[in-house]
C-alpha cells in the first residue's frame, strides 16, 4: 500500500492526518489522539514554487516540504505539526503559518537543546503538556490510559527495530540496504498497529547471513538519494548501521521506565541517540560512531549530506578529521533529495568501496 | 605470451595500455572520446593492439576505468579511475605517495599506499574550475593552442591575479583583462595560478604524503606543474604520456586480477 492509499484509508477510518515535519516530536500524544502522523522528509517533487518563498541555500527537506503544500497536495491534511528542528523549518513553519494564508491548524513543539540542565525536562515537560492542550481544542480530549497505551506500543516499535538492527550489525539478516530501508521508512507513515505487524514479519523472513563485502556506516539526515542504497548493494556492500537523523538517532531510544507516559515520552528524548538537531556535543557524536563501528565491524564511515542541511555539515569536518585519526576511511558526498547520484557522485563511491574492500 | 588491456573512457580523451605478462608496456593509444564512449573504445583498443603487434585474441582480460567505463561492453570488470591513476602512478614511480590527476573534467587528489592501494581521496567534481576543461574554454579565449599554454606563460615577466576559479566568471574577467591590453603570458600565468590554488585547497585537505605524480593531461602544462611544485616546495613525477595512467593502472589491476 502507498503512503497516499494509507493516508486515504485512515481518513475514511475516521482519524485526523497531520503533515509532520522533521524530526523529533512526541508520535504518542498524536497517536492516542487519534491523529495519523505523516511525516514530510522528501516527497518525489519537482521544485517550483517553493524556490519563491526560500533563498537558495535552504535544503531540500524544507524546499520540498513547502513544494508539497504549495502543490495542494497537503489540502486533504487536517493540520501541521512543525518541531523546531533547526532554523530553516522553523522558518518554513512561519512561511506556512504566517504568510500562505493556510486556514489548516499549525502546531508547534519545542524541544531543548543540549547541554541539558533540570530547566530543560522542566521546559520539555511543559511543551509536551502544552502540545497535547492545544491539540484538546481541536481534537477533543486526550485518554490517558489510550495515551499509556500508544507509550507501550512505541516501546515495542522501538524494541521491534532494535531487533532488526542488531541483527543487521551482525551480520545476520539477509535482506538488501534497499529493502531495509524500505520497510524501516514505512514508519514514516504507519501507525503502530499496522507498523508492528510488519516489522515482525520482516524480522522473520530477513533472517539469514548479510552479504560477506565490507562493512559501512551511513550518517546524515535521511538514506537518500535512494540510489545510493541500490549502489551499495550492487557493490556488495553491508550497511551494517546508521547514524541518520530519520532512522537510527530518533527511532533506537533506551526504554523509560516511567509510569507516567508524560514522564516516560521526556525520559525517551533525554536519552535519545546524540543528535545535531538536540545539539549534542562532537565527543557525544564521535563517540556514539566508534560504538556502531565496533558493534559492527565496519570500515568506513559514509557521510551523506543533503545540500546546505547547517546543523549536520557543521559537525562533518570535525567527525571526519576524528575518524581518520583513527584510521577509519571516511567519504564525505553532499546531494540535494530526489537528484539521484550523478556520475561522479557514483565514481566516489565506488572508488571508497574499492579502497575499503 | 599473456596481454592485458586496460582502457580509461575519459571526458576528453580515451586511452588504452596493453601490457604483456612481464608488466611492460607494449602499446598505447589516446584518441579523442567524441561522442560515442563505446566506438572510442573500440578504437582506442584496435590502435593500441595494432602498436603492440597483436590481436584482440591475445588479450586474457580487459579492464575499463574513467567516467565513461560504464559503456565499455568488452571489459571483464571495471575500476574507478581513481583506483587506477593510483596504481599506476605508484607502477611508474614506486615511491609515490600522493597523486594529483588534473583531468578534462574533474580533478582529483590521491594518497597511495603500500602497493599502490588508495588511502584517501578527495575530488572536485562540482564545477569545470580547476579542471582541463577551464584551461580549454579558456585557451580558446585567448586564442593560444591547449599545448603552447604552458610554456607561453612561463615567458611571463609578471602575473595578473584571477580571482575567481568559477570557469564562467574567470572568463569574463579574462575578457576584461585582454580589453586593457593585459600582455597574454602574464594572464595565461594567472590562470594557471587559479587552478593550482583550486586543487591546492584539496591537496591540503588530504595532505601531502611521501613523492608527489601527476597524472591526467593537464600534467603536460608546464605552466601548472612549476606553480604546483613551488607551492609543494618539491619536485613532481610526471610521465611523459601522463593521460595514459588510468589506463596503465587498469592494466595493471587486469593483469593483477587475471594474470
Amino acid at each position: 500500500m502507498t503512503r497516499k492509499e494509507y493516508i486515504i484509508k485512515q481518513k475514511k477510518m475516521g482519524r485526523h492526518i497531520f503533515g509532520v515535519f522533521p524530526a523529533q516530536y512526541p508520535r504518542e500524544i498524536l497517536w492516542a489522539m487519534n491523529v495519523a502522523p505523516v511525516e514530510i522528509w522528501d516527497p518525489p517533487l519537482e521544485i517550483t514554487g517553493a524556490n519563491a518563498h526560500l533563498q537558495p541555500y535552504i535544503c531540500s527537506v524544507v524546499k520540498l516540504g513547502l513544494e508539497l503544500i504549495l502543490q495542494g497536495k497537503c489540502d486533504d491534511l487536517d493540520g501541521f505539526l512543525f518541531p523546531h528542528t533547526c532554523d530553516s523549518i522553523q522558518n518554513l513553519a512561519s512561511i506556512v503559518n504566517d504568510y500562505l494564508g493556510m486556514e489548516k491548524p499549525c502546531y508547534f513543539f519545542y524541544h531543548p537543546k543540549a547541554p541539558f540542565r533540570d530547566s530543560s525536562r522542566i521546559f520539555y515537560m511543559e511543551h509536551l503538556k502544552g502540545l497535547a492542550a492545544l491539540l484538546k481544542q481541536q481534537l477533543g480530549p486526550l485518554d490517558f490510559s489510550k495515551l499509556n497505551q500508544c507509550v507501550e506500543q512505541g516501546r515495542q516499535v522501538t524494541s521491534l527495530l532494535r531487533e532488526l538492527y542488531n541483527m543487521r550489525a551482525s551480520g545476520e539478516i539477509s535482506a538488501s540496504n534497499v529493502q531495509f530501508y524500505r520497510v524501516i521508512r514505512q514508519g514514516e507513515f504507519l501507525l503502530p498497529d499496522d507498523f508492528i505487524p510488519l516489522l515482525e514479519e520482516f524480522l522473520t523472513a530477513s533472517k539469514g547471513r548479510s552479504v560477506a563485502g565490507p562493512a559501512v556506516i551511513l550518517s546524515g539526515v535521511l538514506p537518500n538519494p535512494p540510489e545510493i542504497l541500490t549502489l551499495l548493494d550492487e557493490l556488495g556492500v553491508r550497511v551494517a548501521d546508521d547514524d541518520f537523523l530519520s532512522c537510527s538517532r530518533r527511532l533506537l531510544v533506551p526504554f523509560s521506565q516511567a509510569r507516567d507516559p508524560f514522564e516516560a515520552m521526556a525520559e525517551t528524548y533525554f536519552a535519545m541517540p546524540p543528535c545535531t538537531t538536540k545539539g549534542s556535543s562532537i565527543d557525544e557524536r564521535l563517540n556514539y560512531l566508534f560504538g556502531k563501528i565496533e558493534g559492527s565491524g565496519a570500515r568506513g564511515v559514509i557521510f551523506d549530506m543533503v545540500k546546505f542541511c547547517e546543523p549536520e555539515l557543521f559537525d562533518v569536518p570535525q567527525l571526519v578529521k576524528e575518524l581518520k585519526e583513527r584510521g577509519l576511511a571516511t567519504l564525505v558526498i553532499d546531494s540535494e533529495l530526489n537528484q539521484g547520484l550523478s556520475g561522479q557522485l557514483n565514481t566516489r563511491v565506488e572508488a571508497f568501496v574499492e579502497m575499503i574492500s | 605470451m599473456d596481454y592485458f588491456a586496460g582502457i580509461d573512457v575519459g571526458s576528453l580523451s580515451t586511452d588504452v595500455v596493453i601490457l604483456n605478462g612481464g608488466g611492460e608496456v607494449c602499446g598505447y593509444s589516446i584518441i579523442e572520446t567524441g561522442a560515442n564512449s563505446t566506438e572510442a573504445s573500440e578504437d582506442a583498443l584496435e590502435n593500441a593492439l595494432a602498436q603492440a603487434g597483436i590481436g584482440r585474441g591475445d588479450l586474457v582480460k580487459i579492464v575499463a576505468t574513467g567516467y565513461g567505463r560504464v559503456s565499455v561492453p568488452l571489459a571483464d570488470r571495471k575500476f574507478t579511475e581513481i583506483s587506477c591513476h593510483a596504481l599506476g602512478a605508484y607502477y611508474l614511480f614506486p615511491y609515490t605517495g600522493t597523486v594529483i590527476d588534473i583531468g578534462g573534467q574533474d580533478s582529483k587528489v590521491i594518497r597511495v599506499g603500500e602497493g599502490g592501494k588508495v588511502v584517501d581521496f578527495t575530488m572536485n567534481d562540482k564545477c569545470a574550475a580547476g579542471t582541463g576543461r577551464f584551461l580549454e574554454v579558456m585557451a580558446a579565449k585567448l586564442r593560444v593552442p591547449l599545448d603552447e599554454m604552458g610554456d607561453l606563460s612561463l615567458h611571463a615577466k609578471g602575473e595578473v591575479q584571477i580571482s575567481s576559479v568559477c570557469t564562467v566568471f574567470a572568463e569574463s574577467e579574462v575578457v576584461s583583462l585582454v580589453a586593457r591590453n593585459h600582455p597574454r603570458e602574464e594572464i595565461l600565468r594567472g590562470l594557471h595560478r587559479a587552478i593550482v590554488s583550486r586543487v591546492w585547497s584539496m591537496v591540503k585537505s588530504i595532505g601531502v604524503n611521501g613523492e608527489v605524480t601527476m597524472t591526467g593531461g593537464v600534467a603536460k602544462n608546464s605552466g601548472v606543474v612549476v606553480l604546483m611544485e613551488e607551492r609543494l616546495g618539491k619536485t613532481i613525477h610526471i610521465h611523459s604520456e601522463p593521460q595514459i595512467i588510468g589506463a596503465l593502472g587498469a592494466a595493471l589491476l587486469a593483469r593483477r586480477a587475471f594474470g
